[in-house]
């Protein structure tokens, strides 16, 4: 069986990323693909529209009419670090609740990032080893850093299997001693940074930090291990990005900088979608402005929707032509402002919209 | 551009006056740097000087400030920066800090501890207060849940320390910038159910810690609500046999959702009201709107 194809979805806050992730879920379901959506940043408000519960747990989402299937995986980010802990040290009890009740731990527990979107793959790669999917659709964080977890990992990784753990876990009983004696500027090193770190630091945080880094030192393994296949999950051969803006300055720079922060990793974005930049008024506006008979009223407020769209499209179009000439090779899809109050009727309409433009999206078969 | 709203509104009570540090948070894509960059050319406007803290590359507050700021220092905070800067007197000197800092185990550590930065930037953000006396600071801050935790490390640090110099790096954190009278923090939103009830909860817990009350709320992207008028003509269009009935309810849906959007923005100002707190509000604009633009709409909402 072949590993799922994978469409990741990153771009910053507000511009709609988790509504066009579930849209484009929902289409690809239609169109008979057995489709995984996973929300690193589970929005309730949509989870509940869909009636998926924020949990561990892959659950089907009932589809009223669709050729294939569709589920939907939402962690719940408040308890990644647990689960986190749980996993790295499944065969060390002991290690495990030193480091569940190590004060520094329990004070950056809260602050460690890149720790739930990695427990988030690590969910989604045992969904696609059991699951039978061909598509899983990854709603990232709204973030700039959204997709620096990928190194986050090999940074921890290096700082774990490097000499600074057991520089580390060394150092609370070497601090206590006296500096070591001067070997002039050149040879400035670790004895002389270890005086500092605890003259400055004080004794407690030196310890607190050995003993948090020796014990997870224990595991590096299971740490690599899980590294690695959030690795193959987002940078593989099947993989494909799609930045998500709108017609925000704001919008603009974070696509920018995302496609230059996976340029880096050795990607291109495949595709750039762009929510709230239609390019004509709704059928429905102009079914109403054609008809014949229609209230006053009515004709007013068509008016004054229709030079809000023309304004927002009129950005659009700015939006669009400097992302081409920035980004060449990604195409382009543009997506109507969709006004409602029920997230599911949004994600509806959405999906019908997109399903014109999948084959933009999907990343090439190989 | 359209002028703020002014429908029916609780009596304001006289908002309590902001202090030398003004923290602006909310979650992403509220709007929280144009508010932040609205807020500085305001204060600017009216005492001929303020200060925009930024943290990283300074590109979404040149943005947002705009071509025309006068009177407004933009300063810029960098990660690599701060830490550097507040580990100086820590380590003695430059020259042994920055071979603590570029030591082969420190490198991996400060990258991967994320504690250490965001102190260092608190740090930073409390001498750009100290060096400007009189001179109000805005700090457009990072998004909800890291921001709520930038300003707990201070406290935290101080009883985990428990003595040393970095303990009195954060003492003087806590003390001189976390604390109430030293910084106001305003909180920005929108009007929607879900955003409002998370901004509530960051209220509540900002004030259970670190302690500080939130001084303002910024209501952004209030959608005024279309014609009433319109609605009924609509939905009796919508109610008919013929070929409009499907238009029609399209507009109705559209229709209803603004107007529950602008009686989301009326309960929250209800809700918020009844708290210490002033709340101003900032339309909402087909598009970006300039800081000036709403500098000015907090004008008209009392900001100044």
């Amino acid at each position: 069986m072949k590993d799922p194809l994978v469409i990741v979805c990153a771009g910053g806050g507000g511009v709609g990323k988790t509504t066009t992730s579930a849209a484009l879920a929902l289409a690809l379901a239609a169109r008979g693909h057995q489709t995984l959506i996973v929300t690193i940043d589970p929005a309730r408000r949509l989870a509940g529209a869909m009636g998926v519960p924020v949990t561990d747990e892959v659950t089907l989402v009932p589809l009223a009419a669709a050729k294939g299937r569709l589920s939907a995986l939402m962690p719940d980010p408040r308890r990644s670090m647990r689960a986190f802990i749980d996993y790295l040290f499944a065969d060390e009890p002991e290690a495990k609740a030193r480091v569940l009740s190590n004060k520094l731990y329990i004070g950056l527990a809260d602050a460690a990032a890149g720790v739930h979107e990695l427990v988030a793959m690590n969910l989604v790669a045992r969904a696609a080893t059991d699951g039978d999917f061909d598509v899983v659709v990854i709603d990232t964080a709204p973030s700039r850093h959204a997709i620096d977890f990928v190194t986050y990992p090999a940074r921890l990784a290096a700082l774990l299997g490097g000499r600074s753990v057991s520089w580390l876990a060394g150092l609370a009983q070497r601090s206590g001693g006296a500096a070591p004696a001067p070997r002039g500027l050149l040879s400035w090193g670790t004895g002389h940074v270890e005086h500092l770190l605890a003259r400055v630091t004080g004794p407690n945080l030196v310890r607190d930090t050995a003993d948090l880094f020796g014990d997870l030192a224990l595991v590096r393994e299971r740490f690599v291990s899980l590294t690695r296949r959030a690795s193959e999950l987002l940078l593989g051969e099947r993989v494909a990005y799609a930045l998500v803006a709108a017609p925000t300055a704001a919008a603009r720079d974070d696509v920018i900088f995302l496609a230059a922060r996976l340029e880096k990793l050795g990607r291109r974005p495949r595709a750039i979608v762009l929510n709230r930049a239609d390019t004509r008024p709704a059928p429905w506006v102009s079914a109403l402005r054609a008809g014949r008979g229609v209230a006053p009223s009515i004709t007013d407020v068509l008016d004054a929707l229709e030079e809000e769209r023309s304004t927002r499209s009129s950005a659009a179009d700015g939006l669009a032509a400097h992302l081409h000439a920035k980004l060449p090779w990604a195409s382009i899809v543009r997506l109507p402002y969709v006004e409602a109050s029920a997230p599911e009727v949004i994600v509806a309409a959405l999906s019908t919209e997109l399903d014109a433009h999948l084959a933009a999206l999907l990343p090439e078969a190989r | 551009m359209r002028p703020a709203a002014s429908d029916s509104r609780p009596p304001p009570r006289p908002p309590r006056s902001l202090a030398p540090a003004v923290l602006v948070m909310g979650k992403g894509g509220v709007g929280k740097t144009t508010v932040a960059a609205a807020l500085a050319t305001l204060e600017a406007e009216t005492h001929g000087m303020a200060a925009l803290v930024e943290f990283g590359d300074g590109e979404s507050g040149k943005r947002a400030l705009g071509r025309s700021h006068r009177g407004v220092e933009h300063v810029v905070i960098t990660a690599a920066e701060a830490i550097q800067r507040g580990a100086t007197p820590l380590f003695g000197s430059a020259t042994v800090a920055k071979l603590a800092l570029g030591n082969f185990a420190m490198r991996p550590l400060l990258r991967a501890a994320p504690a250490i930065r965001e102190l260092a930037m608190l740090e930073s953000v409390r001498q750009v207060v100290a060096a400007r006396p009189g001179v109000r600071v805005v700090v457009d801050m990072p998004a909800t849940g890291h921001a709520v935790a930038w300003l707990r490390t201070a406290r935290q640090g101080r009883e985990f320390l428990g003595s040393g110099p970095m303990f009195e790096l954060c003492d003087r954190v806590a003390r001189e910038l976390v604390a109430p009278g030293c910084a106001s923090i305003v909180v920005v939103t929108l009007p929607e159910a879900l955003v409002l009830e998370e901004t509530l909860e960051l209220c509540e817990s900002i004030a259970r810690d670190p302690g500080l009350e939130v001084a303002r709320v910024v209501v952004n992207r209030v959608p005024l609500p279309l014609s009433r008028e319109a609605l009924v003509d609509a939905r009796a269009l919508a109610a008919t046999e013929g070929a409009l009935a499907r238009p029609a309810a399209a507009l109705v849906a559209l229709l209803e959702a603004r107007e529950a959007a602008s009686a989301g923005a009326a309960e929250a100002l209800e809700v918020f009201a009844r708290g210490p707190h002033a709340i101003w509000r900032v339309p909402l604009a087909p598009v970006d709107p300039s800081a000036r633009d709403v500098a000015r709409w907090l004008r008209a909402e009392g900001a100044a």
